[in-house]
């Protein structure tokens, strides 16, 4: 293993910090190196339009898994925290008299950057942008020319979120709400009558890529997170509000999912070379 | 910076409040709701109504009065049915459970010019099988081909093979009759293998809104001639008025190459690339959403016209014999 990637080795605070770092202050911690790390699994109600595919609703359940990692920067004098979300669901939905079904896939991904207001010690304000990249498809099991929609979208959002730490009986809980909500991007989207066919094996790409913002793809998504301290544990409980709409190229498309999500909390420190060299071999794993 | 921290959550509140949500109409599961869709899905979508003279505003007044609140399944698909018939269109159908309504004028008026049992004593029992074609060399050096279905695909390898087995013959027949369409990528791929340049052959518009008129322009499209064998002889394409959609646009590629002729009876038409949507009840509408053109922008959505027209005689059928298939082989023999 060369030292570069020796570097990146990102070892469990919550193992390490007794031995290596219990005589160090807090202030000695260098914060841009503690992560918090939160993979979660889920399971909700979907509701599912494309006119592309149907003018009727399909509803359902959606499965969901997502992985979460913040933490600070040296950005803003330290008061930016950088936020990476990635999430992957899937969706089954039937019509209202259950005839038909649409399955649907979405991964997106959310990068970006919250400015830390600190409104006291246990309360914070945050306030930053991400990139939001979004590929997925929705597909009617019954239809011919028109049986899939591709959905692909980049959006630049607006991100809001407060978290407050409390406690309670000397345990220490964490309650989050955030919301991201795109300002600008661009969507792939066929026009109204235009079939895969002609865009793909055609090659008419022309209208098919369009610009989005409020007017037309008014959606955000809001999480709603409690942290709970269970023995040497922290279990993450979510609800997530995952509300994707869009009207491009007179195609009108909404899926709504509402799930409720569970994981493990870790929170890891990552160790410079420095650092690492202080610990001994033999309890290192490699 | 707890001012601006506000006014970025003031901004988020206005978006919330300006963003509305993105529906469409759900309308209910009964009689007016089911008719209601339906006329609208077909107003806004299909793409035929000023080419064919269609005031659908005044189908919605006519066919609107059969509409009762207390009326069964059946009552409804029929007055649903007749009303889509009003469009002339077999690629406009509607699906219930237990029926389909259909527009079938298209061939059911017309003479068949066809006889199955006729065509497989020609190709007998020992031609060649594949990927939906069959084939065979005829006594007198001539290839015949008929290709039935283009949902069964076709890919270059199976026709390149098929050309290098009938590279002998003097010239080949491709048989397309009774053939209601399918895949028209098998079209164009079949296609390909009878030109050795680019060729335009036709061009396609989408609907891009909800008005009538609300049309893309015109994007053409080009036949690429495929990387495999490329016939140079003469082809004769055997139509009747069966070959409706994808194997309408194979005729109509076929139609533009210069050692190609088309033989038999016009062909059904079929020139709106069909899409599907749905009702509140669950019946599935199927319609025509882009019109394709010939290479001069003609529609050809009531079908294409032969070089010859040639018509299946009864004489020729009580000695067994396909008019249309002799007469190709005579023409392909001088």
């Amino acid at each position: 293993m060369n030292y570069d990637t020796f570097r990146t080795l990102i070892l469990c605070i919550e193992l390490l910090l007794p031995t290596v770092l219990s005589a160090q202050k807090l202030d000695s911690l260098r914060t841009n190196q503690l992560t918090v790390r939160c993979v979660q699994y889920g399971i909700g109600h979907s509701n599912i339009l494309d006119t592309y595919l149907s003018t009727q609703e399909y509803k359902g359940i959606d499965f969901r898994t997502s992985r979460e990692t913040m933490r600070m920067t040296n950005i803003g004098k330290g008061n930016v925290s950088v936020q990476n979300f990635l999430q992957a669901d899937f969706s089954f939905g039937k019509n209202r008299v259950d005839n038909n079904n649409t399955l649907a896939g979405m991964v997106n991904w959310n990068y970006g950057l919250h400015y830390q207001f600190k409104l006291s010690d246990n309360f914070k304000l945050l306030a930053g942008g991400l990139g939001d990249t979004n590929l997925g498809f929705i597909y009617n099991l019954r239809n011919s020319n028109n049986p899939a929609s591709l959905r692909a979208y980049i959006n630049l959002d607006a991100s809001a979120m407060a978290i407050w730490h409390f406690h309670i009986k000397k345990k220490a809980f964490v309650l989050r709400y955030q919301l991201n909500t795109p300002i600008l991007g661009v969507m792939f989207s066929p026009e109204m009558g235009e079939s895969y066919y002609e865009i793909f094996s055609l090659g008419h790409y022309s209208g098919t890529i369009k610009l989005t913002s409020l007017h037309n793809q008014p959606s955000l998504r809001q999480f709603l997170s409690l942290d709970i301290p269970i023995g040497q544990q922290q279990i993450r409980l979510t609800y997530l509000g995952d509300l994707q709409q869009s009207h491009v190229n007179n195609i009108k498309t909404h899926y709504y999912s509402n799930v409720f999500m569970v994981g493990f909390v870790k929170r890891l420190y990552k160790l410079s070379n420095k650092e690492l060299q202080k610990l001994p071999t033999s309890i290192q794993a490699y | 910076m707890k001012k601006r921290f506000l006014y970025i959550i003031l901004l988020i509140a206005l978006i919330l409040v300006c963003g509305s949500c993105v529906s469409e109409k759900q309308y209910s599961d009964t009689p007016e709701g089911n008719f209601e869709q339906l006329w609208k899905i077909m107003d806004q979508k299909y793409c035929f109504f000023d080419y064919k003279k269609i005031d659908w505003d005044s189908v919605h007044n006519v066919y609107s009065k059969y509409i009762t609140s207390d009326m069964d399944d059946n009552a409804l698909f029929e007055v649903l049915g007749n009303m889509l018939g009003t469009l002339k269109d077999g690629h406009v159908n509607l699906y219930s459970t237990g029926n389909t309504a259909r527009y079938w004028s298209w061939y059911e008026n017309y003479p068949e010019n066809f006889d199955e049992n006729i065509k497989d004593r020609y190709l007998g029992t020992d031609y060649h099988m594949a990927g939906g074609i069959k084939y065979k060399i005829l006594s007198d050096n001539i290839g015949y081909i008929y290709y039935g279905d283009f949902s069964e695909s076709v890919s270059n390898g199976i026709i390149n093979d098929m050309l290098s087995y009938l590279a002998i013959c003097n010239g080949i027949i491709i048989d397309v009759r009774n053939n209601g369409g399918g895949l028209m990528t098998n079209s164009s791929t079949l296609a390909s293998h009878f030109t050795d340049k680019k060729v335009l052959t036709s061009y396609v518009r989408h609907k891009t809104g909800t008005g009538h008129n609300d049309f893309s322009k015109p994007y053409a499209i080009y036949l690429d001639p495929s990387d495999g064998i490329r016939w140079q002889k003469k082809v004769i394409v055997l139509t009747n008025r069966h070959c409706f959609s994808a194997t309408n646009d194979f005729v109509n590629n076929m139609h533009c190459l210069p050692s190609v002729t088309i033989l038999g009876d016009k062909t059904g038409g079929g020139g709106g690339m069909p899409f599907t949507s749905e009702l509140p009840n669950g019946w599935a509408v199927r319609y025509s959403a882009s019109p394709y053109y010939d290479k001069d922008m003609n529609q050809i959505e009531f079908g294409i016209d032969p070089d010859i027209y040639v018509s299946l005689s009864t004489e020729d059928v009580s000695q067994g014999k396909d008019t249309l298939i002799e007469t190709a082989r005579n023409l392909l023999n001088k």
